[in-house]
């Protein structure tokens, strides 16, 4: 009787450990940023920055909630305590490290200058007066323009996001796009012959994550110690092959037949393998 | 725009339609909110005592004069620093519809002082309480004569509902742009489907009002377009 | 005791005092004609007397209820007076039926049937029975000052106060109004009526009542007024008013 009592006791604290006893955070992205971020066709959140974060997550001993914010609203939203962590892509900045913290960079960003196919210009013909040249709004790529290549003569257009500068590029509107090199990259693979690569732009920019200014809740020595495992493991190469080459189709429908593994199995190397294997030919 | 584009589309649709129900639910949250206060609005400026009709001013001045997005932020972000951490979808309803709500007082206000002074007088020679003879008189024919603004109201806050993305709320336009993310060239096409759908759920919602007013209209009491 | 009394009204607007301490009383079953130039204060008197515009000063009681003190519950005592506008003010976005049955049910809080019952009744009474699903824009002038008679007469009134009941109406159609008036008064109604229509004070009212200029120049019976009138203004005002509009009706 006694025996059983304190099994059931057991087990009853077992289970509260595991539904309970994990603390949550809220991780704000904005989930349309390909392939660090973004919703599948069937609606599921993947990427780069989403995995790593759930891979951090289950080292770590943490719960996390994902929530779809739009980019400009995560440093407020973190700063009212609407949410813990950002893990948008976002590059380190000394004006965002004003109003919050950022983990040590994971991620080392350079600008790609995206043009017309064929029309013959390179980095220093786009960099010259005369020039109208695009980026989307608030992100590294417009500020580098504003610094670096208005006061050489260049006009910098802006976009809410990256696909309408593409099309009034394609339009003949702007001369080029600035933006980080993953995702002109892809931009790139799907209007095949349509643009290309005129150069890439070493602005040593780099990613982090961020959290609220003196970090409150402690993440981030747990996001660091959590990035090193996944090094360590090999979890984070076999993320980066993943992600940065394939098709988002074929992402998806691995990503569909691997999560399990990492969601209910919560094992990052085994799930990352899944990944690559699915994705190799 | 080759043709092919619109069979790449097809497969999106339901997801925008899902997108859209979330607008359709915010519009009338907001629009619901934004009656009833507005109604209130209107009957305080009309026929409160003067300071209290100032109140009511200042009130219809604020939500008109400050933009929808920054009302969108004020409420989702500043009601939680006093504690009250409303969701983004409460936060869009509670800001879009008190917003709505200055521009439905307006069309009421003007609606109420169209109600010539004998109507109000006739009630309570009757012997209708003041509050009583708003309701049973002087209401039912603003209300009338409001129809046709309010549709205008209506056509312009269901597109105000895409702006509830900018604090987080995925309806449609957010649903547009996770496909957009996965593939750009479909930007315009899914931007055009967009724009039917809203062509096509304004149209259905005019016509439903047009219907109630045709419906409720009473001889000697048409409201002008 | 006298049904309403009013005593030493006064009221003005900013500079101009339109009544200047009227004093008059009324029995149960009389008709009393108001008469006078315009201007002078008559239809503030009735309005008044139900505080649809508040007196300055002065008192107004009906039977022992005082209707000018604070403590008075004015929409009882209005329930209890019926009023008849110049221009109607039907309420628009309803039929004559709930026109005449809108006081029953949400002032006397009838029953449906009760009240529909009723409010027919009073639409016969002025010969608009068929006229119950009509809305205001769809009747005449003279029907809807017709309807709007029974909306009166439906509360039981123990006064009904008329303020120029026929002036908004083509001269056609003045008729059909005075003769509903006619019989009410014959039916022993007790009526206050602003008019100058002569030939209906002559012919119905029990007493004259002549106001100029904020007060009462003179009152009495029909026969008094028209024929030895006291103050030599009556005898003026009624002869300019008689040519004026005719006492033929």
């Amino acid at each position: 009787m006694k025996v059983v009592g304190v099994a059931v006791l057991m087990a009853v604290l077992l289970a509260g450990c595991l539904a309970l006893g994990q603390p949550k955070y809220i991780v704000l992205s904005d989930i349309a940023w390909a392939p660090f971020e973004w919703v599948s066709e069937k609606g599921a959140y993947l990427g780069f920055d989403l995995d790593v974060m759930r891979a951090i997550a289950i080292l770590e001993g943490f719960e996390i909630e994902l929530r779809d914010t739009p980019f400009d609203s995560i440093i407020p939203a973190i700063i009212a305590g609407r949410g813990d962590i950002g893990a948008s892509g976002f590059t380190i900045t000394e004006e965002r490290a004003l109003v919050i913290n950022f983990s040590e960079a994971y991620w080392d960003s350079n600008q790609a200058v995206v043009v017309r196919a064929g029309s013959g210009l390179d980095l220093d013909m786009v960099a010259s007066p005369g020039r109208l040249v695009g980026a989307q709004r608030g992100t590294t790529g417009s500020f580098w323009i504003e610094d670096e290549w208005v006061p050489l003569g260049v006009t910098l257009v802006e976009y809410e996001t990256y696909p309408e500068a593409i099309l009034d590029l394609l339009a003949g509107r702007i001369d080029g796009i600035v933006q980080d090199v993953d995702p002109s990259k892809m931009a790139v693979l799907q209007y095949k012959g349509q643009i290309e690569i005129a150069g890439v732009v070493d602005t040593g920019e780099q990613f982090g994550f961020l959290v609220a200014k003196d970090d409150p809740k402690e993440l981030l020595p747990r996001i660091h110690r959590g990035v090193a495992t996944l090094k360590d493991l090999g979890v984070w190469d076999l993320l980066i092959e993943a992600y940065f080459g394939p098709s988002l189709g074929a992402i998806e429908s691995a990503w569909e037949k691997c999560i399990d593994i990492l969601l209910v199995d919560r094992d990052p190397l085994r799930y990352a393998q899944c990944l690559t294997a699915e994705l190799r030919p | 725009m080759d043709l092919s584009v619109w069979t790449e589309v097809a497969p999106h649709v339901p997801v925008l339609l899902r997108g859209l129900l979330v607008n359709i639910q915010l519009l009338l949250g907001l629009i619901s909110l934004g009656l009833v206060v507005g109604v209130v609005t209107a009957l305080i400026e009309v026929y409160a005592p003067r300071p209290v009709g100032i109140v009511a001013g200042a009130y219809t001045w604020f939500f008109r004069g400050v933009p929808e997005i920054v009302l969108l932020f004020l409420f989702y972000f500043g009601l939680s620093q006093f504690g009250v951490p409303v969701s983004a979808f409460f936060a869009a309803v509670l800001a879009l519809g008190l917003r709505s709500s200055a521009y439905q007082a307006q069309i009421f206000r003007g609606a109420f002082q169209s109600i010539p002074h004998g109507q109000m007088m006739a009630a309570r020679a009757l012997g209708l309480g003041r509050l009583r003879a708003i309701v049973h008189v002087v209401l039912p024919q603003a209300l009338r004569l409001s129809l046709a603004g309010w549709s205008n109201e209506f056509s312009s806050v269901l597109k105000d509902t895409t702006l509830a993305w900018g604090i987080g709320v995925v309806e449609i336009m957010r649903q547009a742009s996770y496909i957009r993310a996965r593939n750009f060239t479909l930007t315009l096409p899914i931007y055009v489907t967009v724009a039917l759908m809203f062509l096509v759920l304004t149209y259905v919602g005019n016509l439903a009002i047009g219907l109630a007013e045709r419906k409720l209209r009473v001889p000697g009491l048409e409201g002008q377009r | 005791m006298a049904l309403l009394r009013v005593e030493n009204l006064h009221k003005r607007y900013g500079h101009e005092e339109v009544l200047k301490g009227v004093t008059l009383a009324q029995d149960a079953g009389e008709t009393k004609v108001v008469i006078g130039p315009s201007g002078t204060g008559k239809s503030t008197l009735l309005r008044c007397i139900n505080r649809l515009t508040e007196p300055d000063q002065g008192r107004v009681w009906l039977e022992d209820t005082e209707i000018t003190s604070r403590r008075t519950d004015i929409n009882r005592v209005r329930a209890k007076i019926g009023f008849v506008f110049q221009d109607f003010n039907l309420f628009t976005h309803l039929t004559s039926l709930d026109n005449v049955r809108l006081g029953l049910m949400k002032v006397r809080g009838m029953p449906r049937a009760a009240a529909t019952g009723r409010a027919m009744a009073e639409l016969e009474r002025v010969g608009l029975a068929a006229k119950a699903n009509a809305y205001p824009a769809q009747l005449s002038g003279g029907q809807q000052q017709r309807v709007s008679i029974a909306r009166a007469l439906a509360m039981d009134p123990k006064l009904i106060l008329f303020d120029e009941p026929t002036s908004a109406l083509d001269p056609e159609l003045i008729g059909e109004v005075l003769s509903v008036m006619i019989q009410l008064a014959r039916d022993g109604m007790t009526m206050i009526v602003v008019t100058h229509e002569m030939g209906f004070a002559r012919s119905v009212a029990d007493e004259i009542v002549f106001m100029e200029g904020g007060v009462i120049v003179e009152q009495g019976t029909p026969d008094k007024m028209f024929r030895s009138p006291e103050v030599p203004r009556t005898g003026e005002f009624l002869r300019k008013i008689s040519d004026l509009y005719g006492e033929s009706r």
